[in-house]
């Protein structure tokens, strides 16, 4: 309980100034440590000074009031990177319409979820806080550190992060405005063309304002300005790659249609999600320096995921494809890397390689590879520190260290770890998932749609 | 001195007989003018703003102004004197966010079904900026009279809606119409971070990404319509968007956008917004401010902060306690000797968490004062007669009463622009009065007089007691009971029927699965007890409702077998 | 690493000879005498035989030891440095049940009515669901395959997973299906009061108590009249349970609701009876040892039911409710086809407290003995069926590679769609240009 108080009465000082990210410092003795990018060093130190790391190597001195952490026999790693999640958020699905660029996560993180702290107990430090799939061209995403126990949502961006952006294919698009409100898209035809369409407009609305800011420079110019679209400023942006595409896939045909969009809008990054018959097109996604953010097993949860293999995984990295595991969901993200264990038994990858797909490569789809994702001297201090192996089924996430500062501890942490109670709600309530509609929680917040009288009428 | 009691007696008589007439006449659409608009409170503690007090002082007030402050005044002879002995005097409340007297619109049944919920109409989006409060105001609505009664004169109101309900005025606390009670008009631009029903903007996210560009849009409109006015040759003409003109005195600062903003997190949204766009800004009915009280000071933007504060956990040791300590002690040795299962622990550890919550709610108002942040109250989600109780409340938690007062009359008064006319008890003020029997933040204070803009209303004192045998109460009829349990709380239905010189009756909803007959009614006096039984987890288990009645209310408790004992409140539905 | 790649090299030539096959003809089962040697074998029951071998004649193990004697003719795999363990049984799946679970019309596990105990899913478990092979090559062999739905959703079966009739897969159980009321919450859509979910679970108690009232007395005539009384197909399905001689699947999980089934199971002197599910079993893991009731936890790789508890209570909770003294199965998360992932779930409650002896019982010889099958099933002992899978290292591990299934004795093709796939797309022709 006390740590919780100390938290409570850290971030409750930090609220004074905007958005002051607490670092620490800290010297973690004596454990394996797996870099990802440099190998496996034994009984090695990480010394970490203001939230970065400064040095690795052998018999580090402890400097004056730096806390020490002793990992003898323990295995020191990178903070594990979920490049898709729907934690922490307020609202996951503007469902309304089948383009939403504007939307933007950012503006609705909720630091208080419980959810953040399960998911530092499962070694996770960075999150990609994602819109839903309900729309063709979905809300921006917002990359977060898991910075539990602030009460300011701004503490929890990821600062200086690129952009990014929801877009999503197949089922859920048409299942939400096709057959939900009768509106385009009802198929992957209808998908294709609204995306075309967004871009197109988007390119249109670019000309007029380049045309009138142009013609404003001649002296003595009077006229009307194109209205303000919030919408095709945010599709200008990525036009002109200043936001990354994650976009949300399963099948092999839709996949590729969206590689031939993004070529003939010039788009050049982008990662799908889900993806789950990427491997199918592995040699095109290589080819166009796409990347891939999968499921390790996931399958047979709707009919575009039936024909899914659990070596999904495998064959897209071995096709050179930049591969990373996520969770898109609370549970499984407490474990990513048991998840990336599951691609030794389904393809055969190495270690090293088995862990890129939850480290390194995350982070590259999330353009962080430069600060986090390996332990290396300079990078940000995010790091999980495990008894046994993190890939073996006995990994045990101990400390979870955002910044430097310990924000998980296995042995220390009080059971109830609420940052805030609500006074009103009842003391039991239990939860339990339903089993069986087992869907990605890609819809949540999307259900008013699908329940519309429209839908129902369709579906019989 | 005998003439001064005659005085005293004859003006008591005529107030006496306004409330009569005005009781009587009511009933008549047609009301008599008041007799004088001149009154004159003696001897009263004049409590003239936080800190400064005035005993035994007179205060003449006419034609809607306080003409007069003091001790020794010589009392005018058109004046009704009120003799206010050792009673209190306050300048009116201010209350920063309201809908009193504000008409809710009805839901339309079948509303036509919006074909593309992507693009909707602005008024299905809840984009309704350009909606005059004015035009959804009724004087005669009870709410007015209700938050009247706690002694609020002034209020902030808005419509209903969801993102842009419209604009607020600030109005007076009673009038005979619309336009007598607004001080105001367009005081602020409101707005709630709630989306609309299955169309866009549904989302919280959706609304701020709307708001961002409804304003950018209003901005660029509005300048364009000004090069178009300095020369409209060559000029395409601007559209007519009422939606967009709306915006234009924000974007002038000439007013306010006064945003509903309860949680801490809608506190950061808006301030975020707030940061992007440059408008000036009014967060009120906040609950859970603590943790952004430096934020907000930061920002120097303007605060009210709720009236309305979650409900205490009933203990129901400390009766026990009370009622016999040996008892207590006895009950105590016996728990010592039965270890505490894990559930129990578990139990007492989640109830002392809820119970910090709930002292975080109740100190927020002190927590600011000491941050130095200066702030109002609005009652929006509070129910009128527990507000006394929540300052109460809030001031046992630290907030002194000069703070308390500070931020009913002169902080609002400041934050609303009205400290010229109003929030201190000063001459040329407006006559906007409190005036209870004892210090307004004790416990047994009751309001006795509220003037508004000079117009005196009087309240009877209910004398409170236990159980009145000499009350006629009838509960015939259809009552809606809400009983408040550790799981939330239970709407019931009960029906009280005549049956013989007794009652009988029948119960349903609650955890009844059917409608069941009460096995008994008693009613003395005011003092209503029924039984009845519950299936439960396949037992049966007894409820006994203790309550006392007054007129078409009932409060109590009810006893449920061994599980407790809960607050019970009834209310008697109108007759159909 | 050089050694796992050596092996994984060897694999996939493997599979590869397999798919080689495949295109000639669909790989089947093989049924022979087949001797496994070399092998530590896991027994389960009987300790850790090293350097041994399992013997299998018509679907049985005929002999197991360090010295066998291997009739001339058998068939033998050498399994040097390989493991065998008895067959995983998974006793929470709705496996032939579920094609894809949000396209209703691939779904047969959730028939209309809240009292249908008589809807049997032996019936409709469909031999050739691709979820079978794809679980069983991970040495999963046997499931319970549970209807789901109402209060009494129907009979669930137990069945091996190889067979081409229901009859052949049938593995020699069935049980009635009671979905106990409850008070939990069903997920984040799930937006009723709280006082609403404790209306509907109140009505369903007294409703299910009118069944059990009445499936009594229809009992009482059923006995008096020697099975005179009328068609009751719905009474009729719960007389073996009412009489004892069947079991009650209990699913529940909050707390209260288990304590509430307990109580209910006693008071109806419900003679055989399981409980399943049992997600908040640790919170009153003395009470259900108290009483004596088996149970049936799972899926482990959940999330704690409550906001404040400790995140890792869903993990810790087999571990929590055997260490209090209740016989503990442990199943998979059901609904999702992902059964081949049951030894992570027993990984994982291991990793968070529970023994790995434990946990290797909860899915092999527990819940056969819970289901009345641990004559045939369960563990590696002579007389037992030949369900068995050989793995070259840890089972719970992902590492690990399962390289032969045997289900009665059957061989089964390691071959599933997503092996399939594999071999299909790891190295795709043509390639981006055709």
């Amino acid at each position: 309980m006390k740590k919780l108080f100390v938290l409570l009465f850290s971030s409750f000082i930090l609220l004074g100034a905007t958005a002051q990210v607490e670092k620490g410092n800290l010297l973690i003795k004596n454990g394996t440590v797996i870099t990802i990018t440099k190998g496996n060093l034994e009984q090695t130190d990480v010394l970490i000074k203001d939230g970065k790391i400064t040095q690795i190597g052998k018999n580090i001195a402890t400097p004056a009031g730096v806390k020490v952490i002793d990992a003898s026999g323990q295995f020191v790693m990178p903070g594990i990177i979920d490049a898709h999640s729907h934690i922490a958020l307020d609202g996951i699905n503007e469902g309304s319409n089948p383009i939403t660029p504007e939307v933007s996560e950012s503006d609705v993180i909720n630091p208080f979820q419980i959810g953040i702290y399960r998911a530092l107990g499962g070694g996770i430090t960075t999150v990609h806080a994602m819109h839903g799939s309900a729309n063709a061209i979905g809300g921006q995403c917002e990359t977060i550190k898991l910075r539990y126990g602030t009460f300011d949502p701004e503490v929890l961006k990821m600062d200086g992060a690129p952009r990014t952006i929801k877009f999503a294919l197949g089922e859920n698009p048409t299942r939400s405005h096709g057959e939900g409100s009768g509106i385009v898209p009802r198929t992957r035809m209808g998908v294709e063309f609204v995306i075309r369409q967004a871009f197109s407009e988007a390119k249109e609305y670019t000309e007029k304002w380049n045309q009138y800011n142009k013609a404003k420079l001649v002296k003595g110019f009077r006229g009307a300005p194109p209205t303000y679209s919030y919408r095709h400023e945010v599709l200008s942006d990525i036009l002109n790659d200043k936001i990354i595409v994650h976009c949300h896939s399963y099948r092999a045909d839709e996949i590729y249609m969206m590689l031939k969009v993004c070529k003939d809008f010039g788009i050049k990054r982008i990662v799908f999600q889900h993806v789950n018959e990427g491997f199918k097109v592995a040699p095109e996604l290589a080819a166009q320096g796409a990347m891939a953010s999968v499921f390790s097993d996931w399958w047979a949860y709707k009919f575009e995921v039936y024909y899914s293999t659990a070596y999904n995984a495998a064959i897209l990295s071995k096709n050179g494809v930049v591969t990373s595991i996520n969770s898109d969901d609370g549970e499984m993200m407490r474990h990513l890397y048991h998840e990336a264990g599951k691609t030794q038994k389904y393809g055969g990858l190495n270690d090293e390689e088995a862990l890129a797909l939850i480290t390194i490569n995350p982070a590259k789809q999330l353009g962080i590879d430069g600060r986090v994702g390996s332990l290396e001297v300079g990078k940000e201090a995010d790091i999980a520190i495990f008894k046994n192996h993190p890939l073996s089924i006995y990994g045990v996430p101990m400390f979870t260290i955002v910044d430097g500062v310990v924000r998980f501890d296995r042995e220390k942490d009080p059971d109830d770890m609420r940052l805030v109670v609500d006074p009103k709600q009842a003391i039991e309530t239990a939860t339990f998932r339903d089993k069986l509609s087992n869907q990605d929680h890609c819809m949540e917040g999307a259900e008013f749609i699908l329940d519309s009288e429209l839908f129902n009428a369709n579906k019989k | 001195m005998v003439e001064k009691r005659f005085i005293q007696q004859t003006a008591s008589g005529i107030v006496v007989l306004l409330v009569c007439s005005c009781s009587l006449l009511a009933q008549d659409e047609k009301e008599l003018k008041p007799v004088t608009r001149t009154y004159a409170i003696t001897n009263v503690n004049v409590v003239q703003a936080p800190g400064k007090k005035l005993d035994m002082a007179t205060v003449v007030v006419r034609d809607g102004l306080i003409i007069a402050v003091g001790k020794g005044i010589s009392i005018p002879l058109d004046a009704v004197v009120i003799k206010a002995d050792s009673m209190y005097l306050y300048a009116g409340f201010i209350d920063g966010l309201s809908r009193a007297g504000v008409t809710k619109p009805k839901e339309e049944a079948n509303r036509e079904k919006i074909k593309d919920p992507g693009n909707p109409p602005p008024d299905r989006a809840g984009i309704t900026p350009q909606n005059d409060v004015r035009n959804s105001l009724n004087a005669s609505d009870k709410s007015i009279e209700d938050l009247r009664n706690v002694g609020f004169t002034v209020a902030q109101i808005v419509p209903y809606g969801n993102l842009l309900p419209g604009q607020g005025s600030i109005v007076l606390m009673g009038g005979k119409s619309a336009d007598q009670m607004v001080l105001v008009s367009n005081s602020a631009l409101y707005s709630e971070l709630s989306g609309a029903n299955g169309v866009y903007p549904n989302t919280t996210m959706a609304v701020i990404a709307k708001w961002r560009e409804l304003y950018r849009q209003a901005s660029q409109a509005k300048s364009y319509q000004s090069l178009y006015a300095s020369n409209r040759a060559g000029l395409e003409r601007p559209g007519n968007d009422r939606v967009l003109e709306a915006f234009y005195p924000v974007i002038d600062q000439r007013i306010p956008v006064l945003f509903k903003s309860e949680k801490m997190l809608d506190a950061h949204r808006i301030l975020m917004l707030r940061n992007d766009l440059g408008f000036s800004l009014m967060l009120a009915d906040l609950k859970e401010g603590w943790p952004v009280a430096n934020k907000i000071k930061a920002s120097g933007i303007k605060v009210f902060l709720s009236l309305d504060l979650p409900e205490e956990v009933k203990k129901d040791d400390k009766k026990s306690d009370n009622k016999s300590n040996k008892k207590a002690d006895s009950i105590k040795a016996k728990e010592v000797a039965k270890p505490k299962t894990a559930a129990d622990l578990e139990k007492d550890a989640l109830e002392k968490r809820k119970a910090e919550a709930i002292a975080n709610y109740t100190s927020q108002a002190s927590v600011f004062n000491k941050a130095g942040v200066s702030f109002g109250f609005s009652s929006l989600s509070a129910k009128p007669k527990d507000i006394p109780a929540n300052l109460r409340r809030m001031i046992a938690a630290g907030l002194s009463e000069d703070a308390a007062l500070a931020a009913l009359t002169t902080t609002p008064a400041q934050l609303l622009g009205l400290s010229d006319r109003m929030g201190t008890v000063e001459n040329g003020k407006m006559a906007n009065l409190i005036i209870s029997d004892k210090s307004y933040f004790n416990e047994k204070a009751k309001v006795r007089y509220v003037f508004v803009d000079g117009v005196m209303y009087k309240q009877e004192v209910k004398e409170e007691k236990k159980s009145d045998p000499n009350a006629k109460v009838d509960i015939e009829g259809s009552w809606s009971t809400v009983t408040q349990t550790p799981q939330g709380s239970n709407d019931g239905k009960v029906i009280f029927k005549k049956d013989g010189s007794g009652y009988k009756g029948t119960i349903s909803g609650g955890r009844m699965p059917a409608p069941a007959d009460l096995i008994s009614v008693t009613l003395e006096g005011n003092k209503l007890s029924y039984t009845y039984s519950l299936s439960f987890g396949g037992n049966t288990i007894k409820v006994e409702v203790e309550a006392t009645v007054e007129g078409d209310s009932f409060k109590g408790n009810a006893t449920v077998g061994p599980r407790g004992s809960f607050s019970i409140e009834g209310t008697k539905n109108p007759k159909n | 690493m050089k050694g796992l790649q050596t092996i994984m090299g060897l694999l996939t030539a493997i599979v590869c000879i397999v798919v080689l096959r495949v295109e000639a003809q669909s790989p089947k089962g093989k049924y022979g005498n087949v001797a496994l040697t070399n092998a530590t074998i896991e027994t389960v029951t009987k300790g850790i035989i090293q350097n041994g071998t399992v013997l299998i004649v018509d679907g049985k193990i005929a002999a197991l030891g360090a010295n066998v004697s291997i009739p001339s003719g058998t068939e033998i795999i050498d399994c040097k440095g390989q493991f065998i363990y008895p067959g995983m049984i998974d006793a929470g799946t709705n496996l032939g049940l579920n094609e894809i679970s949000s396209v209703a019309r691939t779904t047969d596990f959730n028939e209309i009515g809240e009292v249908i105990p008589q809807m049997k899913a032996l019936t409709a478990v469909n031999p050739n669901a691709s979820a079978i092979p794809v679980t069983r090559i991970s040495g999963v062999t046997t499931a319970l395959s549970i209807p789901t739905g109402g209060m009494l959703p129907g009979t669930a079966a137990l069945i091996n997973l190889h067979g081409y009739t229901p009859d052949q897969m049938y593995a020699g159980f069935e049980g009635i299906v009671l979905t106990f009321p409850n008070t939990g919450r069903r997920g984040f859509f799930d937006r009723r009061t709280d006082e609403e979910i404790k209306k509907a679970s109140d009505k369903a108690l007294a409703s299910l108590n009118d069944v059990w009232e009445k499936a009594t007395q229809y009992n009482k005539l059923d006995s008096a009249s020697k099975g005179r009384t009328g068609y009751y197909p719905e009474l009729q399905a719960l007389i073996p349970v009412i009489r004892g001689e069947q079991t009650l699947l209990v699913e529940v999980n909050a707390s209260k609701d288990i304590q509430a089934a307990l109580k209910w199971l006693k008071e109806k002197k419900v003679k055989k009876s399981i409980l399943t599910g049992v997600a908040e079993g640790w919170r009153v893991a003395d009470e259900i040892a108290k009483s004596g009731i088996p149970v049936i936890t799972g899926g482990v790789l959940e999330l704690p039911t409550r906001d404040y508890d400790r995140y890792d209570k869903a993990y810790a909770n087999p571990g929590l409710i055997k260490k209090a003294g209740v016989k503990v199965a442990i199943k998979s998360e059901s609904g999702n086809n992902n059964y081949r992932n049951l030894p992570y779930h027993a990984g994982f409650a291991v990793a968070y407290g529970m023994s790995k002896e434990d946990a290797l019982k909860a899915i092999t010889i527990i819940p056969a003995e819970l289901l009345g099958v641990a004559d045939k099933l369960g563990s590696i002992e002579v007389g037992k069926s030949a369900t068995l899978f050989i793995c070259n290292g840890d089972p719970f591990e992902t590492k690990t590679q399962v390289s032969h299934v045997f289900i009665e004795g059957w061989s089964m093709p390691m071959v599933s769609r997503q092996t399939e796939l594999y071999n299909e797309f790891l190295k795709r022709e043509p390639g981006v240009k055709k």
